[in-house]
């Protein structure tokens, strides 16, 4: 479907509205940032490296950005996304599902994960990379993509090579360690707005 | 090179959003990304019997302070076609404009009866039903004399579609100086829940919220 004809008969969409302070914080008890353990108490792990991901929400003026929710998403280890479409997909794994959703009481996060790999069957492989949606009070929902500092793919990526290349810097997680049971560590300020402000992308006219 | 989407604007007289809204405009995604940018949420959610009335604990329980109103609707993509069996999530303060949010330091009356969180999922034609409080307004800059008009929070959530909206209701005085109010313009009727009386039934009236998910989102809703 082309946009332009589709626009004609589409519906005029409800407005977006911004979480608020109050997003019932029990609402997560399901929810889980350990993307490595797809159920609790499961012994079967997904393909690929583990890592953890430390990253924090900052405001205009430095601060920590409170009460955020957070969601998380990523293509496996061979970069295959599980959506209803890629149920049969020969390169899914069935122990990944790739989403996390997490509300954070003073703005940081910590999520334990796989690193996502590179789908070469793709004509256009994207390089390994973690959608970030953050809702907020204050704001409407803002979405991002967040990749990893140093990976060769990053040089053909469509969407990093679709914004100004001092941009890009501000989407890279970088190397940061390790945990004490030996996994990588990358780190992230996502930068709501200002100096040094994450670039953020329109998923709704794109 | 770069192509930019839609510049956020902030809201008046919200510290918050001038905190944290990006002054930059929204860069548009290029087609070979776009796929990866609808989430694919998967069902790990159970709801409990009772979720859906807000206005008691529990079936059996007695009712909330305030005025028990239901609220139906039905919630599609811009085409038309129903988003199905997607988790709606509810929060709204209760009749006297307190959350019982840990992080509520208002100080107003909070009801032993009410809890404010619901929790109910889209049918196979996308229609959904839920009754609650009618919730109070707010003062929330007191400073300046700023409230919040009564409003309801639903977070929409289910395969891939994803949406965070408040339904208000017409005729609150402070609808008008909301900032969020604001930035939506002639398009916030949209937002507004449309009355309808309920004789037979044990409320005081009822509200009717249709919802449209915007965007790419529901890509993947006919597979649910």
């Amino acid at each position: 479907m082309t946009h332009s004809n589709a626009k004609i008969n589409r519906l005029t969409p409800t407005n977006e509205d911004t979480l608020g302070p109050y997003y019932p914080i029990s609402l997560c008890d399901n929810d889980s940032m350990d993307m490595t353990e797809i159920r609790r108490g499961i012994i079967l792990e997904p393909r690929g490296e583990k890592i953890v991901i430390e990253g924090c929400i900052k405001d205009i003026n430095g601060n920590l950005a409170n009460g955020c929710l957070l969601e998380f998403w990523q293509a496996n280890a061979d970069g295959v996304y599980r959506t209803p479409l890629t149920e049969t997909h020969p390169k899914l794994d069935p122990w990944f599902n790739g989403y996390a959703r997490h509300r954070t009481k003073d703005g940081n996060f910590s999520l334990k994960t796989i690193r996502p790999g590179v789908n070469t069957d793709l004509d256009h492989p994207r390089a390994p990379n973690i959608t970030l949606t953050i809702f907020s009070d204050g704001i409407m929902r803002v979405v991002t993509q967040l990749f990893f500092d140093g990976d060769p793919a990053n040089e053909n990526d469509p969407l990093l090579l679709s914004i100004d290349k001092n941009l890009r810097e501000r989407l890279l997680m970088k190397p940061a360690g390790e945990t004490d049971n030996g996994l990588k560590i990358y780190k992230i300020d996502i930068i709501m707005a200002g100096d040094n402000e994450t670039p953020f992308f329109d998923d709704l006219l794109s | 090179m770069t192509r930019y989407g839609r510049q956020i604007e902030i809201g008046p007289t919200d510290n918050t959003s001038n905190e944290r809204t990006p002054r930059n405009r929204l860069h548009i995604i290029p087609e070979e990304a776009r796929a990866s940018f609808a989430p694919y949420a998967p069902y790990n959610y159970g709801i409990n019997p009772g979720e859906a009335d807000m206005t008691r604990l529990a079936p059996g329980r007695p009712r909330a302070e305030g005025d028990p109103i239901k609220v139906i609707g039905k919630i599609t993509d811009e085409f038309g076609r129903p988003i199905k069996n997607s988790l709606i999530e509810i929060w709204n303060a209760n009749k006297y404009g307190r959350y019982t949010h840990i992080e509520d330091h208002s100080g107003l009356a909070l009801d032993p009866n009410f809890l404010g969180i619901g929790r109910t999922l889209t049918d196979q034609n996308g229609h959904y039903e839920f009754w609650t409080i009618r919730p109070g307004a707010y003062l929330a800059r007191p400073d300046i004399n700023r409230w919040r008009p009564k409003h309801i929070h639903m977070s929409i959530r289910g395969g891939s579609s994803r949406l965070i909206t408040q339904m208000y209701f017409k005729g609150d005085p402070h609808n008008d100086s909301d900032p969020m109010r604001i930035l939506m313009g002639d398009n916030f009727d949209k937002n507004i829940g449309i009355e309808f009386e309920t004789p037979d039934e044990d409320f005081n009236c009822g509200y009717k919220f249709d919802i449209v998910i915007g965007g790419r989102n529901p890509t993947f809703f006919e597979d649910i």
